[in-house]
């Protein structure tokens, strides 16, 4: 697009019409819309795997009463969330006991799936906000939302495929946008 | 255990991960590495699960949040069931190496190094495994009700007397810590209810809950026979059999009528009871009970209604009733369902209030005068308080804390077979006055071990 923009037709053509050069202004809108994009998707892909971390724990603060603390145990509030290993679930239990149940569903390969989805979509994230072999990056994240979208059509979750639709839009045009990508570690890739 | 997860907040989590910034979350990973629950080490609790069925599940989803157990076992008759184990207690570290039976005598016999078993199989299967368990050196935590005829819930209890070990009943309630507030605190120690006169409690279910339970689950003839289902209807419906559980009233009126034994400090001295197949015409037991148990309490006579009807839900659901001359008690395992009202003429509970004892709700508003109403008959409508707390944790997960915790020595249990048998004795005669349209006076040869 940029190219086109630049090109001596392009130049011709903008100069022929409005008398100024649109290179400048457009580039830097372009670079721009790539930062935002690899800033959403990164954060996105981060954040969505550190979740699959997150658990609940109860409220510890006991309730005083007549100025002690009650020795029944009542609490003061309800569940708080909190982040460990042990909470980890890549795919949801509830989702997971559906695929089982799938007869396409490879029955060796949901473990494993399980096990890096979470991983995945945390060095995944990284990589695209880092500017780590962002195309390639970008490609493999779009890979994963290909697989998750698979699953969820297994399952029939029509909605979630659609949701997964608009992740799927978000990383091709980053990728469209790939060449316009500024404060990148690792440009290659 | 040191590595209760309640000690890693979510603070702690991200002034860890946060330590760089752009490489922050990867840096935080071994912070949420030492939050491992170190659930087979020296001092765990090695345990089986026998039965993991729905109720099974409901358990199990309690002790995975109990730090230093090892599930070591799991035995169910229906092998898929190992599959639902697998699912549910994916990423747990106490179980990675679970083996999986189908008979308990063959688990009992492998397995070395067992501390406790679950039980949470039929009810005609809790007193053979409950005493099986008791008797191969193990302390128990079975579910309610003890069993489906009192013969084997007696056997519960001479088998715990004479193994020793310790027995605990799912009366999950008893380690509830609004019930216990309640008790301890406010009928006992504040006495805010005067003297109770009346208890009241229900479950009411509607007809889409009550239905059967239809799964594609595949057993054996032979494998169910062995186990006492004729077929596999029974296996998965055995609450609607009469020779393998006692029906609604023991099903969910066993846990509301427990809290009417313990509150009021007494067993009962009379039962009448009513009850049909109002709608479910095929059922063995009956979809409707209603029942009044007759109480001598040492404040005096106490008569307690109880009901479980599986055709309506009308009544707002489960909860049970404590009425008193200056206060009545409105409890359920649902906080929103529960209540202290204060009678007009009962003394002020500012002081209570002050203290915290409890929280005072706002007064709903008064309604309209009406053409009908006769005011010298209505009484003014009671003032409306709240307990000053809850707790955040499953329903059953206290109840098997409290088992834990007795099992390592550092408790008492709240519900052992023993105070459990006094409690469901007269349970087990509510049928038969139902039956019989008589009502039963109690000797000790209906409630006694």
């Amino acid at each position: 697009m940029s190219k086109e923009c630049c090109s001596e037709t392009a130049k011709e053509s903008s100069a022929g019409s409005s008398g100024e050069s649109c290179c400048p202004t457009n580039t830097l809108a372009f670079v721009y819309g790539s930062l935002l994009l690899r800033l959403w998707l990164g954060v996105r892909a981060i954040q969505t795997g550190v979740e699959k971390f997150a658990g609940t724990m109860t409220s510890e603060q006991v309730v005083p009463v007549g100025g002690v603390p009650n020795e029944e145990g009542l609490t003061a509030g309800g569940a708080l969330k909190h982040y460990a290993l042990e909470n980890y679930h890549g795919v949801p239990a509830a989702l997971m006991k559906k695929f089982e149940a799938e007869p396409l569903m490879m029955k060796f390969a949901l473990p494993l799936y399980d096990k890096i989805l979470g991983p995945a979509l945390i060095i995944l994230g990284l990589t695209i906000l880092l500017g780590l072999a962002y195309r390639s990056s970008l490609f493999l994240l779009g890979l994963l939302y290909i697989s998750l979208t698979w699953g969820l059509i297994l399952i029939k979750q029509d909605d979630g495929v659609s949701w997964i639709a608009a992740h799927m839009i978000l990383v091709v045009m980053a990728l469209a946008l790939a060449q316009y990508n500024r404060l990148a570690i690792l440009k290659k890739w | 255990m040191n590595t209760d997860p309640s000690n890693f907040s979510r603070r702690d989590f991200l002034s860890k991960s946060l330590a760089g910034a752009g490489a922050g979350l990867v840096l935080g990973a071994p912070g949420i590495l030492r939050a491992a629950n170190q659930s087979t080490g020296s001092d765990a609790i090695h345990i089986a699960l026998i039965g993991f069925g729905k109720q099974g599940g409901v358990l199990f989803d309690c002790l995975k949040n109990i730090p230093g157990l090892h599930f070591q076992a799991v035995c169910d008759i229906a092998k898929t069931r190992q599959d639902g184990f697998r699912s549910s207690s994916r990423g747990h570290p106490g179980a990675t190496s679970t083996n999986f039976y189908t008979d308990i005598d063959d688990m009992l016999s492998k397995e070395k190094g067992l501390d406790a078993a679950i039980v949470a199989t039929p009810d005609f299967w809790h007193s053979p495994h409950t005493v099986k368990c008791l008797e191969a050196g193990l302390h128990v935590y079975c579910e309610k009700m003890m069993s489906n005829t009192i013969e084997g819930a007696r056997a519960m209890v001479h088998a715990m007397d004479k193994s020793g070990k310790l027995c605990q009943i799912g009366h999950q309630r008893r380690s509830n810590p609004r019930y216990r507030y309640t008790f301890n605190k406010l009928i006992n120690g504040q006495k805010i209810c005067g003297q109770i006169v009346n208890a009241n409690a229900q479950w009411n279910r509607s007809l889409k809950a009550s239905q059967g339970i239809s799964s594609k689950i595949k057993i054996s003839d032979d494998v169910l026979k062995q186990y006492g289902f004729k077929n596999i209807d029974q296996f998965l419906n055995w609450r609607l059999y009469r020779d393998l559980s006692g029906g609604p009233i023991s099903d969910l009126g066993a846990h509301q009528i427990d809290i009417f034994n313990w509150f009021l400090g007494t067993t009962p001295k009379r039962v009448y009871a009513s009850g049909g197949r109002s709608h479910f015409k095929e059922r063995e037991h009956f979809d409707n009970v209603m029942c009044i148990f007759d109480y001598d309490t040492p404040q005096g006579e106490v008569r307690a209604f109880y009901q479980v009807l599986t055709t309506t839900s009308y009544g707002g659901g489960f909860h049970e009733s404590f009425m008193g001359t200056e206060a009545s008690i409105k409890i359920s395992e649902i906080a929103s369902s529960s209540a202290i009202y204060r009678e007009d003429a009962a003394p002020s509970w500012d002081g209570l209030v002050d203290k915290g004892y409890l929280i005072r709700k706002p007064a709903p508003p008064k309604p309209a005068p009406s053409a009908d109403a006769v005011a010298s008959y209505e009484s003014a409508a009671p003032e409306i308080f709240d307990l000053p707390g809850g707790f955040g944790k499953p329903a059953h997960q206290p109840h098997l804390e409290n088992f834990f915790d007795a099992v390592r020595g550092k408790g008492k249990l709240n519900c052992d077979a023993r105070h459990a048998f006094e409690s469901e004795a007269p349970i087990f005669w509510v049928n038969p006055s139902a039956l019989s349209q008589q009502p039963i006076d109690f000797t000790s040869e209906h409630l006694s071990v």
